[in-house]
């Protein structure tokens, strides 16, 4: 007995009352447990696939689509494969995202600072528009939009605003920069990006000048001058050697019996939908966390800056705001993450995102095999949100604002 | 103590601008150029929604999309012919509805606060009043008024029971008790609508009728109950220092919230049914349930991460050093105030869980907002109603959202958050 006892200790305790013992066979259990119950699941399904003859793998991707997109920023043949077709579908999300976040932002932070003005009335009206925006489903809201606009007049009896903005039941057309040659326009951009990077520069140099000497530099004054003037001259040089501008400006036009219009950008309903919908429900959620987090800055704190002598949007520039942004951002990189994921209703309203171009390929592919692409393909970007959001939390927990 | 020799000075009234409506205007509104400009601009886009607004409501609205839609928003196609043929299934949703109010009424007796008091009444009082909806006879039976009328008693007979000594003992030692009461009233609701084969009355009616806010309010109090322990228990999971358990649940959470929930519903629509033999019993409806509850869980998992981690640790150290064992310091200590602080959160993906299941449409099953979206597009004469329907399901689910966030600020003033 004694020498059982003996084998079964560890260090002088029983192996059953050993902490380190019960808690590895604990995890190795639980461990087991779950792959066997992952493995069960994945093998039941390819023997129910093999069984039931149901198509399956990745070969599909090299095939022709042969459907066409309806949205499209990148160029697009029914002829491209699947896998292009996809690539297509996710810069539709991606562009919806962008978008989506930039202007969901700029109305929330709005709406977020007016519930905290003095103004009696606009208080009320921010809650009132948080308080609504944020308990209606989005997808109730997308649809509320789709159908108004579905209700507007066809596109041959639309407004015509200042014959350059046509608004109709087909969506948007406004006037857009159009490049006659690409590799003109993409010399120029190159160009404006190195003036913005001299600009950036120059504004930091002359900021830290001001700082360090006290003598009055004009950094943001000095910064944006450069940037507009690089950039004129890029813009003046390109013409007069190439003779043509690198961008020119392309109004819509109604065409034939105005049945449809060509030239400008036209927001098609869909997209134009989805971002309504995306940017109002989100700006919702966003002004409530720009709310708390410029409550979260001590009074004292506004207080003791206005003894100073700063004025009141000064505070709010360089002492409000940069402590607020600490509370702000996590919460805000989730709404971002948020908006992405929602923007997975677009199929709802008729514009071909990622997800809606994934339900209608299942027709002709293997739903699994598409799904398991698209999935990687969402998760991908949430990675790359929360990446983006750590890295801003350790900057501004280190780098001290 | 010598008296002041000079007569205080007389006290002056504060001048006209400084009070009444003007002074209050005048603090509030234009106490600055640019508030006064935007008090201008406020009041002329108000004006402009509300004539605008109104004059839609009033004039051109069109109401009676809603009217003609009207059972099947509650319950979808659950007592149309093909649901249950040959017979009236209405009483069963009325009926699983009235053990809600008894348990509404019971939770009153119970506690005797006035939120749960005023939710109850409100709730059983909304339902009776629905029995005077002036409909015609043949869409809205007798026995469906009266069905909802006894919203009314059956309330006064749960609170009536939990006066009753039975009360006490449950409010004594009750924990138990009313997980019991409520898994009972649980089952007893799913068989009443899913009916037994063999009983009469209760026919099996299959769930891809079941629809309308029905549906909703099924895959919402399902996920509110089950997203929350799942929550904790990943959250825990997550802190922990045994490196599986860790690495588990980081996968589980990261993937679930990295994904769009349609994505994860069709999912389950394809792969499931593959995973068990075919002539297994399949049911759209729980697939649906688990996706929304599990979806749920990763982001409950993370708030409840963050209450956590606020928590000073001095709180955990003092009860180890108390000499409670690890299990109870987590349960007893950490994790009720953990919650505690983070009550909004979780009252917030509570309402984000209600408003996603909106989102089942896309495995094919009616909730109120896909029945609205279907009876729109399916019916040319009511096309043009469409903005009524969908402003109608706006006003749906912001009351239920609403109340939903009125009770959650309730339950945080009980409990003290912010004021200790």
């Amino acid at each position: 007995m004694a020498t059982v006892l003996r084998i079964l200790t560890y260090q002088g305790i029983p192996v059953w009352r050993h902490v380190l013992i019960i808690q590895w066979t604990a995890q190795i259990v639980s461990g087991v447990v779950v792959v066997a119950l992952v493995v069960w699941f994945f093998a039941n399904i390819s023997n129910a696939i093999q069984e039931r003859g149901i198509p399956y793998g990745f070969s599909f991707l090299s095939r022709e689509y042969q459907t066409p997109i309806g949205d499209h920023f990148i160029p697009y043949e029914s002829s491209d494969t699947f896998l292009y077709a996809l690539g297509v579908a996710s810069t539709n999300t991606l562009l919806v995202a962008v978008i989506g976040t930039i202007l969901a932002t700029m109305l929330g932070v709005s709406i977020g600072l007016a519930r905290l003005s003095g103004n009696w009335i606009v208080v009320k009206l921010a809650t009132v528009y948080v308080e609504f925006f944020r308990n209606v489903p989005l997808l109730v809201q997308l649809l509320f939009w789709f159908f108004l606009i579905l209700a507007l007049p066809p596109v041959s009896e639309g407004y015509v605003i200042g014959d350059l903005l046509y608004v109709n039941n087909g969506g948007i057309s406004l006037p857009w920069l159009y490049a006659a040659s690409v590799n003109l326009a993409l010399t120029w951009l190159a160009l404006a990006v190195v003036a913005v990077i001299v600009g950036v520069v120059l504004n930091k140099w002359l900021a830290h000048r001001e700082a360090m000497t006290g003598r009055p530099s004009y950094p943001l004054l000095s910064g944006c001058a450069a940037v507009a003037v690089i950039g004129a001259l890029a813009w003046l040089v390109l013409s007069f050697t190439t003779g043509e501008s690198p961008l020119s400006l392309s109004t819509p036009e109604p065409q034939g019996r105005f049945g449809r219009i060509v030239g400008g950008f036209t927001v098609r309903a869909g997209l134009l939908v989805l971002l309504i919908g995306l940017v109002m429900y989100t700006a919702g959620f966003i002004a409530e966390i720009v709310r708390a987090g410029i409550q979260s800055v001590g009074r004292g704190q506004i207080e003791a800056a206005r003894a100073l002598g700063l004025s009141p949007m000064n505070v709010l520039r360089n002492v409000t705001f940069p402590q607020a942004l600490r509370v702000i951002i996590p919460p805000l990189i989730s709404q971002f993450l948020n908006l992405t994921k929602n923007s997975s209703l677009g199929g709802a309203v008729g514009y071909t995102d990622l997800t809606s171009v994934a339900l209608t390929m299942t027709q002709t592919a293997p739903a699994v095999s598409i799904f398991i692409i698209v999935m990687l393909a969402y998760l991908a970007m949430s990675l790359t949100w929360s990446l983006i959001g750590n890295l801003y939390n350790r900057h501004i927990r280190f780098g001290g604002g | 103590m010598a008296s002041p020799t000079a007569s205080a000075p007389e006290t002056m009234l504060p001048p006209r601008s400084e009070v009444g409506v003007i002074g209050w205007m005048y603090a509030n509104l234009f106490n600055t150029w640019y508030n006064g400009v935007l008090t201008v601009i406020s009041i002329v886009a108000l004006l402009l929604a509300l004539g605008f607004g109104l004059k839609w409501i009033l004039t051109s609205a069109d109401w009676t999309v809603v009217v003609r839609l009207d059972g099947r928003l509650i319950i979808g196609l659950y007592n149309t012919e093909a649901a249950c043929p040959g017979q009236n299934c209405f009483w069963r949703p009325q009926v699983a509805l009235l053990m809600v109010t008894a348990l509404l009424g019971m939770a009153w007796g119970l506690s005797g606060s006035r939120v749960t008091r005023n939710v109850a009444v409100l709730s059983a009082g909304v339902m009776a009043a629905f029995a005077f909806l002036p409909y015609r006879l043949e869409t809205m039976g007798l026995d469906v008024r009266l069905l909802l009328l006894a919203n009314l008693p059956v309330l006064a007979g749960g609170w009536a029971l939990a006066r009753t000594p039975l009360g006490t003992r449950v409010r004594i030692s009750g924990v138990g008790i009313v997980i019991g009461v409520l898994t009972v009233i649980g089952v007893l609701t799913l068989v009443l609508l899913r009916g037994l084969p063999g009983v009469p009355g209760l026919q099996p009616v299959p769930v891809i009728y079941w629809g309308g806010l029905m549906l909703n309010l099924l895959l919402a109090v399902a996920g509110i109950t089950l997203s929350l322990p799942i929550g904790i228990a990943l959250a825990l999971g997550r802190r922990s220092h045994l490196p599986v358990v860790k690495v588990l649940c980081v996968m589980f959470i990261e993937v679930f919230r990295g994904v769009p929930l349609i994505t994860l519903l069709f999912m389950s629509q394809v792969l499931v049914p593959l995973a068990f033999p075919e002539d297994f019993p399949q049911n759209s409806l729980f697939r649906a349930a688990v996706m929304i509850t599990l979806f749920s869980a990763a982001y409950m998992a993370e708030n409840i991460r963050g209450g956590l981690q606020a928590l000073h640790p001095g709180q955990a150290e003092a009860a180890r050093a108390l000499g409670l064992p690890g299990w109870e310091t987590t349960l007893l200590i950490s994790l009720p105030q953990a919650i505690r602080n983070v009550i909004p959160a979780i009252v917030g993906q509570f309402i984000g869980l209600f408003k996603d299941t909106s989102l089942v449409y896309i495995i094919g099953m009616l909730d109120i907002v896909e029945i609205g979206r279907v009876f729109v597009q399916g019916n040319a004469e009511y096309r043009g109603s469409a903005r009524e329907v969908f402003v109608f399901l706006a006003l749906v689910f912001w009351v239920f959202s609403y109340g939903m966030s009125y009770i959650g600020g309730k339950v945080e003033e009980h409990l003290g958050v912010g004021h200790r």
